[in-house]
């Protein structure tokens, strides 16, 4: 299904739709610029009716269809709406876009700067989050910009009817939302959407990102946001109780699928016995905080049994690795829970875990922090640092000087608020162009 | 250091076992060669030297059958990463592969010792099951022609399969495609075939002259789609008295739509008239070379030749009889490669065997589904990367 300039049609129809929409978008970025008023207003209505129960019965569907997980999409939209607000929005806009003014030079200086759309954006959206594709679309409204969307392979439907219903809304967004169900594969049509677009907003891991960058001329502008990975690190408690099971709950609930997700427990310690002595101390922890979630959908027999049978043949495989020679120096220990495991290794890797409850504890004593985790440049996102009250402050100045840029307590690696930046940036600043302007 | 070992006594000893099922009194006999070829393996191949020595275990600890449960297992996907022999492969007689679905596949190395070993497990289970005759039979393989190019285990068990009788034409439902450098599905091919070979009396006045048996062999997958769309347009034939519907192979990339069993019976009834209790149903993997055929209740009774254990999804551990859990094979058939105890990545139970009723008392195995993980969704690094990667093991 493609949607494009406010109609649908079938995806048969693409060659001829991509031959005409550059001299359609050309057509619509000379007669105007779209106001972040007109896109903030039709979200506004949106938001009510979606309040008012309107779509309750489409979203009952959603949810029963099995192909969001009913109590995610639930509080997924509860997220979004709250993110939606009007005066969310504008304090988005004003914190993203702000300009400072009636600086001392602009008294003197008879040179404006204006804030305006990059142009065309052509969003490459990732299956991996629902609802991402429409967000990506919306950052792009509200910067003025014209919009292409190529949607994930597992969408799902959701992103077309939501736009559909913004559409019906406020008619005046059409020429600007341009949508196509195109496969990855079709490297051609992909390349035609970026060869019209000014930037280029890539959603997804570290294939996805490779492939935009074999697609993309050099003169393009890409604006990725790439996978990351999140890890907690402890050096001391301020309270232990409370902070085992705040880190233990986030680990369960968010299932360790989030870029801020906890992959990896580092100790603050050179000494193995320590990381062993912390896997029996927070196994327990970790088992409840799975307990009282409960059996997920998704977390089947089958799904344990895949990352047990994993666990396991990455550790034969790193028995064959060893050299002949090698002792073996450190044990190598896998703490096993129901559901949920802890697996000590001697390295000091930042990796991706086994998910869902497994995960890998380390250690990482403060003196190679810097150097050991500025190999991962690019990835850092998130840690949950645990430490007793007079080291916050010190360890906040190492994460951030690595290149960290969400410092979180235990817990609360993962919540949102209003105004945040999105890996270390403020997303809609990437879709404008700043214009100097003489008057 | 390699020490020279005897010919496998133990192991010969198990395979001379007069009757193929009787499991329950040959457990010492399967302990003792098991134990025998753990030594050689210790010996022999040094990569699976350390993982006995990452799990602290010697091959002298296998002394009961509840020891069977500490010997180190090796999953399949292992195999697929590291080439694992004991012995050099020059002096292997033969190597198979697995299908290698991810574009990895395991590489197995047998000798003239395992081979003959083979042999005479495929004769006794054979002749258990009626499988030999010395009828003349048309063979249609619901599988791969073989090719060159081919390694695969599952080619070459079905060719095998080819000669439980004599062979008077064999039709394959995969052919190698010169032009096109892969395998094209011929359905059309074996339906015609078909038609030739059924009975003269068949409904519908297609008649066939050949009046000698007809044999399947094959993925079910295909077999099952084939009498579907056999059924769809109304072909209804009789194959001659004494035809048989082989299945082996896994249900490879149709696996989700694993059939239900009594659908495939209905429709070999309906479409080719043959009987519930011709339709033979093969399980084994390249890295388990045990032939694991059905009873004529359809169930999978574990031979003298091999055991089957059931781990725990979360500690790996093994789990009491009639639980759900990983399936974990064990046997002491192949001396070339350490693969006397593997790991698959297949989800089973073991059953009582007298709650069969078939009349053998060795326990039997339900396959009911495979590890995987659904459509997960995520933005932590390298999950996709992980999650993507295929373990398939299935031969």
């Amino acid at each position: 299904m493609i949607l494009t300039s406010g109609k649908l049609y079938d995806s048969s129809l693409q060659g001829e739709i991509l031959n005409g929409l550059e001299r359609k978008i050309n057509e619509t970025r000379e007669r105007e610029t779209l106001q972040a008023e007109t896109v903030i207003a039709a979200v506004e209505v949106l938001r009510e009716k979606i309040l008012s129960g309107e779509f309750d019965e489409r979203i009952d569907k959603l949810a029963d269809s099995g192909a969001y997980g009913a109590e995610n999409l639930r509080g997924q939209i509860a997220q979004a709406l709250e993110l939606l607000k009007r005066e969310n929005l504008e304090y988005k806009l004003q914190v993203e876009l702000g300009l400072g003014t009636g600086g001392p030079s602009e008294q003197k200086s008879t040179i404006r700067t204006h804030v305006l759309p990059l142009g065309t954006l052509f969003h490459i959206a990732a299956g991996n989050m629902d609802g991402l594709p429409v967000y990506s679309v919306l950052e792009g409204l509200l910067t003025g910009n014209v919009n292409i969307l190529k949607l994930p392979q597992a969408d799902g439907g959701l992103s077309v009817e939501i736009l559909l219903e913004l559409l019906q809304i406020e008619p005046g967004l059409a020429p600007y939302i341009h949508v196509f169900d195109t496969p990855s594969e079709d490297i051609a049509a992909m390349q035609k959407m970026a060869d019209m677009s000014d930037g280029i907003v890539v959603w997804g891991g570290d294939e996805a990102v490779k492939a935009v960058r074999r697609l993309a001329n050099p003169g393009a502008k890409l604006i990725e946001w790439g996978h990351r990975l999140g890890f907690a690190y402890l050096s001391g408690y301020e309270d232990r109780e409370r902070e085992l099971t705040a880190l233990a709950g986030h680990i369960a609930r968010t299932r360790q699928l989030l870029c801020s997700s906890c992959q990896v427990i580092f100790i603050d310690t050179e000494e193995m016995e320590e990381v062993y002595g912390f896997c029996q101390e927070f196994l327990p922890y970790l088992q409840r905080a799975v307990d009282e979630l409960g059996q997920r959908e998704e977390e089947t027999v089958g799904t344990r049994a895949e990352i047990a049978l994993r666990r396991y043949g990455d550790m034969i495989d790193r028995v064959l690795a060893e050299g002949p020679q090698e002792k073996k120096a450190e044990k190598r220990g896998v703490y096993y829970g129901r559901g949920c495991s802890l697996t000590a290794l001697p390295d000091s890797a930042l990796e991706c875990s086994y998910l869902f409850g497994n995960c890998l504890v380390k250690r990482l004593p403060r003196s190679r922090i810097f150097t050991q985790l500025r190999r991962y440049k690019g990835y850092l996102q998130t840690v949950g640092l645990v430490c007793d009250r007079d080291r916050r402050e010190e360890l906040t100045e190492l994460f951030a000087a690595c290149g960290l840029v969400r410092i979180m307590r235990a817990g609360s690696q993962s919540d949102a608020f209003v105004g945040e930046a999105h890996d270390g940036e403020y997303a809609l600043r990437r879709y404008v162009r700043m214009v100097d302007v003489e008057l | 250091m390699v020490r020279k070992m005897n010919g496998m006594k133990m192991r010969r000893k198990l395979f001379n076992t007069a009757k193929p099922f009787d499991t329950r009194k040959t457990e010492m006999r399967f302990v003792r060669a098991m134990r025998e070829n753990c030594r050689f393996q210790y010996e022999n191949c040094p990569a699976y030297r350390k993982i006995c020595d990452s799990f602290r275990f010697r091959p002298g600890e296998l002394k009961r059958p509840e020891d069977l449960g500490r010997l180190p297992f090796i999953p399949t996907v292992n195999f697929k990463r590291h080439k694992l022999f004991s012995v050099p492969e020059e002096r292997q007689l033969l190597q198979a592969t697995s299908s290698g679905t991810s574009g990895r596949y395991s590489t197995i190395g047998f000798v003239f010792g395992d081979l003959w070993c083979g042999l005479k497990m495929v004769l006794k289970i054979g002749r258990w099951r009626g499988l030999f005759s010395l009828r003349p039979t048309h063979y249609i393989v619901m599988g791969y022609k073989p090719h060159r190019g081919n390694r695969t285990a599952v080619t070459k068990t079905a060719f095998g399969a080819t000669l439980f009788s004599p062979a008077l034409s064999r039709t394959y439902a995969l052919k190698y495609s010169k032009q096109k450098q892969a395998y094209e599905a011929d359905l059309e091919g074996v339906i015609t075939a078909l038609k030739k070979f059924a009975a003269p009396r068949a409904i519908g006045g297609r008649g066939g002259v050949s009046g000698f048996p007809v044999r399947f062999m094959g993925f079910p997958s295909y077999t099952y789609f084939m009498l579907r769309q056999m059924e769809e347009r109304g072909l209804h034939l009789k194959l001659p008295q004494g035809s048989k519907i082989m299945l082996g192979g896994g249900w490879k990339q149709f696996y989700k739509e694993q059939v239900d069993k009594e659908e495939l019976y209905r429709l070999a009834k309906k479409t080719l008239d043959v009987d519930e209790e011709n339709i033979i149903e093969f399980f084994g993997a390249v890295e388990h070379p045990i032939l694991y055929c059905d009873c004529e209740r359809h169930h999978f009774h574990v031979p003298v030749y091999g055991r089957v254990l059931i781990r725990d999804v979360d500690t790996l551990k093994p789990v009491p009889i009639g639980q759900t859990g990983l399936v974990n094979l064990l046997t002491p058939m192949v001396k070339a490669t350490p693969i006397l105890s593997v790991m698959t990545d297949d989800l089973g139970v073991l059953h009582e065997g007298r709650e069969c009723g078939c009349g053998l008392d060795a326990p039997y195995l339900e396959i009911i589904g495979r590890v995987g993980l659904k459509d997960i969704k995520t933005c932590a690094a390298g999950a996709v990367e992980l999650l993507d990667e295929d373990t398939a093991t299935k031969s």
